[in-house]
């Protein structure tokens, strides 16, 4: 008897099925042609790949605040070449899969002439690969691991690499200020923690300092006692963290509470204002992180993009706010440099980027198409806020 | 080092053990893994929270509070998502309804309250102790107390009081005891109320003393908690809080001496040993299967 | 061939689609497993996460050719099912159904500290070999056999142990060798799906394979329908589909996924198209061409 009743919902099932799928294709035919209309018309396209959902969110709201911002500024200009441009902003919430679908979607239904993101490297890797194919820019402005640009040459970024970032502040760190022996804490499941964690160890043998202990924490937890009490017993001068700040946060409130002195440098992951929400008291001038761009910069351009984005949305913009904003705003230098909103043309241009003064700081395209950027900011928690606390002169490694 | 190692792991332990209470209790009577138990414990945080800074309570109402809240959100989910399914489905589709609250109730909190981690204010005064090698806080203390004091109080209530009997009649034998004139569903959604009230407490006293609280805290907690309980023997109260604190004191142990890498797999190795060696835990009773 | 297609229909419906035969393969696998034997897996992720990285690391370090990593792929999971399966002689339902849960987080941790999958970073480069036709004609090579299987003497078999284990043992049903088989089988075709995905996506990493990822798959079979193929396809077609047109709301799309698992326990516990066999479409829609 239920058979029957199943047999009869199946087949109905299966109609609104079929039928939905025609509907959908039928809508999806009218759309393209309605996106080629729009293709033949004065707009240009721009992708924005970031999550605004999901544990990641974090990097990818300011970003896409800065990418509002940069395009609201454009269009005020009177657009690029004349032509007025949109933002497409669709969030990827930090899955492989989900961004896959995006960014084929931003090339062949959006048919957008460049994509700006990923923060988060292994995601700007995804996304890429789908744009190196379809010979569209991707301009990422976060994703500081490595193997990015490797991908193809339509694939360009402005953050401060790590590996020319941390053998600065190693030196800075071992020479300067005389900490030779050294802990290291790696994320296991955080790829850019286990992509940083082997830059560091590399700049610390070279300037032979001394990583008296390792240890793993995993993003997610909260309870990292055990790595305390052990770091208790040698006492590091200084604790490298290679991971986010919210972990950074709860370690160094648990070293607090096991009355360890500990100081703790690490990448442009400890960046969020998260880190002094969770941190309080122990993170206050002991953390320290490097960066492309410090919100107390003295360049007027990027005096200028604060006052901008603060009046705009009422809060500090930070690193990836400002890269974005940079990436944008490069792009349309390139389309209006070369007259041509050909992303094999423009590419051209992205390439041989000499000195650009962003409000993140200096930017050149090196002959790898790596980015240089110029100063490596020290910041540090300063009165609950971040601070410059030294500039630094990058390395390059050839 | 062993000594502090030690106290770290019971530390943990005990925020395994105030969970795995409320698995072990529900599962005990109705014979279901309450998925959504993580995530009423994290309600729970979250509630403490709320009472503190939007209302101002202080912080031992709060708990109070943030119990009271989450009685009433676990005898609600269990109304709406599990009872329609009582005797009337398989256990399969009881399960696979408590993972749809689950996911729920995360997803709800990562619309109320975003994703980014939140933490306490610092309410309580925290003063370091030293014991030969051992360093201590108050909140440490605090926090041992208020867990003992619920197991007990749960201990006596389920040996001495009239519901306390008739959850373990439940136990037993549900339709028995519903033969017997015990009101089942009362004695059920009581079950609830408590096991969710003991995950509040466990909630506000982890974000407190770890400094964070999140909408995914839940989901790892929880699963390790249930870990606990079957190590324990789940079904077995006393077996929950054994459970517990030794599977935070063999994690501690496992990071301190061995590698912190594979942390999270500790757990579940353990519990996947346990299930195949001694199914019923290390103080559960043994269950015949019946026809 | 991927590029005539696309000339005609737009790379972004063909991805799509693309990735429904993915699923199909994936939640294939599932449903022979939880919703045909009855056995809960709540760890469909960890095979194909097997699949994934087998296939790929054979392809980018060892330049095996794609279909034979793929092949290696699908067994190393298979082998990996078995072990799986082994407890299902002594656990049952919820126990079994963390033990799956246990399993795909081990495997998650492992990938995590496993140098030549790439560690957290992932494995990215994997060559694109994965086509529509190849995905397409896996898909049809699955369902057929699929269907084969299950009007056979093991299939009518699998059934009984789901309806009732110990009724199906007395009538003579080997269940302890039907049990791993179905797990073999099932974990055989997660490892497939995982080698497509792997070798479509180009980039792996172990966070992709998360428990979430196993909720999705679990979802797919209960939503089409527990133990059927047509339902197994309808459920993996839908719940691609959708979150691509609920894209606009997608901080609900999660909360709607728990209410509907919920909705659907209490109302259609077996799914939309429960039980329902591919004989049944065929013989209802031959009906209607005889009128």
């Amino acid at each position: 008897m239920k058979m029957r009743v199943n047999r009869k919902t199946a087949i109905l099932l299966c109609l609104v099925l079929a039928l939905s799928l025609v509907a959908t294709g039928c809508a999806a035919k009218k759309d393209a042609s309605e996106v080629d209309k729009a293709a033949d018309t004065n707009v240009i396209k721009l992708g924005f790949l970031g999550a605004t959902t999901g544990e990641v969110a974090c990097y990818g709201r300011p970003a896409e605040k800065g990418m509002k911002m940069a395009i609201d500024e454009l269009n005020a200009q009177g657009g690029i070449l004349g032509k007025k441009v949109e933002g497409i902003y669709e969030d990827n919430k930090g899955d492989n899969a989900e961004i896959a679908n995006i960014a084929q979607k931003y090339v062949t239904r959006d048919k957008v002439v460049a994509m700006v993101g990923d923060p988060c490297t292994g995601l700007t890797k995804v996304a890429a690969k789908i744009a190196q194919t379809n010979k569209i820019v991707l301009f990422s402005g976060g994703a500081t691991g490595t193997g990015v640009v490797d991908l193809g040459d339509y694939i360009f970024r402005n953050t401060l690499v790590d590996k020319n970032a941390v053998p600065a502040v190693v030196n800075w760190m071992v020479n300067k200020q005389g900490w030779k022996n050294v802990a290291i804490i790696t994320s296991m499941n955080n790829g850019y923690s286990t992509a940083l964690t082997p830059v560091f160890q590399e700049a610390l043998t070279a300037n032979k300092a001394k990583i008296i202990a390792e240890d793993t924490i995993n993003d997610g937890e909260t309870d990292f006692s055990a790595q305390i009490t052990k770091l208790k017993k040698v006492k590091p001068d200084v604790l490298v963290f290679t991971g986010y700040y919210k972990e950074a946060a709860l370690i160094m409130k648990e070293a607090q509470k096991q009355g360890l002195d500990l100081k703790m440098i690490g990448g442009d992951g400890l960046y969020g204002e998260d880190l002094m929400k969770l941190g309080g008291t122990a993170v206050e001038q002991k953390v320290m992180y490097y960066a492309g761009f410090t919100s107390d910069g003295a360049s007027a351009e990027t005096a200028k993009f604060i006052q901008d984005y603060k009046a705009l949305y009422n809060e500090e913009p930070d690193m990836f706010s400002a890269q974005y904003y940079d990436a944008v705003m490069i792009l349309a230098q390139a389309m209006e440099s070369t007259k041509s909103t050909d992303p094999s043309v423009f590419k051209g241009y992205l390439a041989t980027l000499k000195d650009y003064p962003g409000v993140s700081g200096k930017t050149t395209i090196g002959a790898d198409r790596e980015p240089i950027k110029n100063p490596v900011c020290l910041l540090t928690v300063k009165d609950g806020n971040f601070r410059s606390l030294m500039e630094l002169i990058p390395v390059t490694v050839k | 080092m062993f000594w502090q190692q030690l106290l770290n792991g019971i530390t943990l332990g005990s925020s395994y053990a105030l969970i795995a209470l409320g698995y072990t209790m529900v599962y005990g009577i109705v014979q279901l893994i309450n998925f959504a138990h993580g995530e009423i414990y994290m309600f729970g945080a979250f509630a403490g929270l709320f009472l503190v800074t939007v209302v101002g309570l202080p912080i031992g109402w709060a708990l109070l509070g943030a119990m009271a809240f989450c009685m009433l959100l676990g005898v609600v989910v269990e109304r709406v998502a599990y009872r329609p399914l009582r005797g009337k489905s398989s256990r399969l589709s009881a399960l696979i309804s408590a993972i749809g609250v689950s996911i729920f109730l995360s997803t709800l909190m990562v619309i109320i309250a975003g994703t980014n981690p939140r933490n306490y204010p610092d309410i309580i005064k925290i003063s370091n102790y030293q014991l030969g090698a051992v360093q201590f806080s108050s909140l440490q203390i605090i926090i041992l107390i208020i867990s003992a004091i619920l197991m007990i109080g749960l201990e006596l209530m389920v040996r001495r009081s009239r519901i306390g009997k008739a959850m373990r009649a439940c136990s037993q034998d549900i339709e028995a005891a519903a033969l017997m004139g015990i009101n089942v569903n009362r004695v059920i959604s009581f079950t609830f109320a408590v096991g969710s009230a003991l995950a509040a407490a466990g909630g506000v006293m982890v974000a407190i003393y770890y400094n964070a609280l999140w909408p995914y805290m839940g989901t790892m907690a929880g699963m390790k908690a249930f870990c606990a309980a079957v190590l324990g023997g789940i079904g077995s109260i006393p077996g929950a809080m054994v459970g517990g604190i030794s599977l935070g004191i063999m994690e501690i142990m496992g990071v301190a001496y061995l590698s912190s890498s594979y942390k999270d797999a500790i757990a579940f190795a353990i519990l996947i040993l346990v299930l195949i060696i001694r199914p019923q835990g290390l103080l559960g009773q043994k269950i015949v299967k019946k026809v | 061939m991927d590029a005539v297609l696309s000339q005609y229909i737009d790379p972004y419906f063909l991805r799509i689609i693309l990735i429904i035969g993915i699923n199909i393969i994936l939640a294939l696998g599932l449903n022979l497993i939880t919703g045909v034997t009855g056995q809960l897996s709540m760890g469909h992720a960890g095979f194909m996460s097997l699949g994934a990285y087998t296939s790929a690391i054979l392809t980018m370090n060892y330049g095996v050719a794609f279909p034979t990593a793929l092949l290696g792929g699908s067994l190393v999971a298979a082998l990996f099912g078995f072990f799986i399966g082994l407890p299902t002689l002594r656990l049952q339902g919820d126990y079994l159904a963390m033990v799956t849960i246990g399993f795909a987080e081990i495997i998650r941790v492992f990938f995590l500290n496993f140098e030549p999958g790439g560690k957290a970073v992932g494995l990215s480069g994997i060559p694109q070999e994965t086509t529509f036709l190849t995905v397409w004609g896996l898909v049809a090579v699955a369902v057929f056999l699929n269907a084969r299987l299950l009007s056979s003497r093991t299939g009518r078999a699998f059934y009984a142990i789901r309806e009732d284990e110990i009724a199906a043992e007395s009538c003579g049903v080997n269940t302890t060798r039907l049990k791993v088989t179905a797990f073999v089988l099932g974990s055989f075709l997660g490892g497939l799906g995982g080698g497509l995905y792997a070798h479509y996506m180009f980039y792996i990493d172990p966070q992709v394979f998360n428990f979430t990822k196993s909720i999705e798959l679990l979802n797919m079979v209960v939503l089409g329908g527990m133990g059927s193929i047509p339902g197994t396809i309808l459920g993996a077609v839908l719940l691609t589909i959708l979150p691509e047109l609920l894209r606009v709301v997608a901080e609900y799309r999660l909360m709607f996924y728990g209410a509907l698992l919920v909705i659907l326990m209490i109302f259609r516990p077996n799914g939309l198209l429960g039980d329902v066999r591919i004989y049944d479409l065929k013989k209802r829609w031959g009906l209607g061409k005889n009128k």
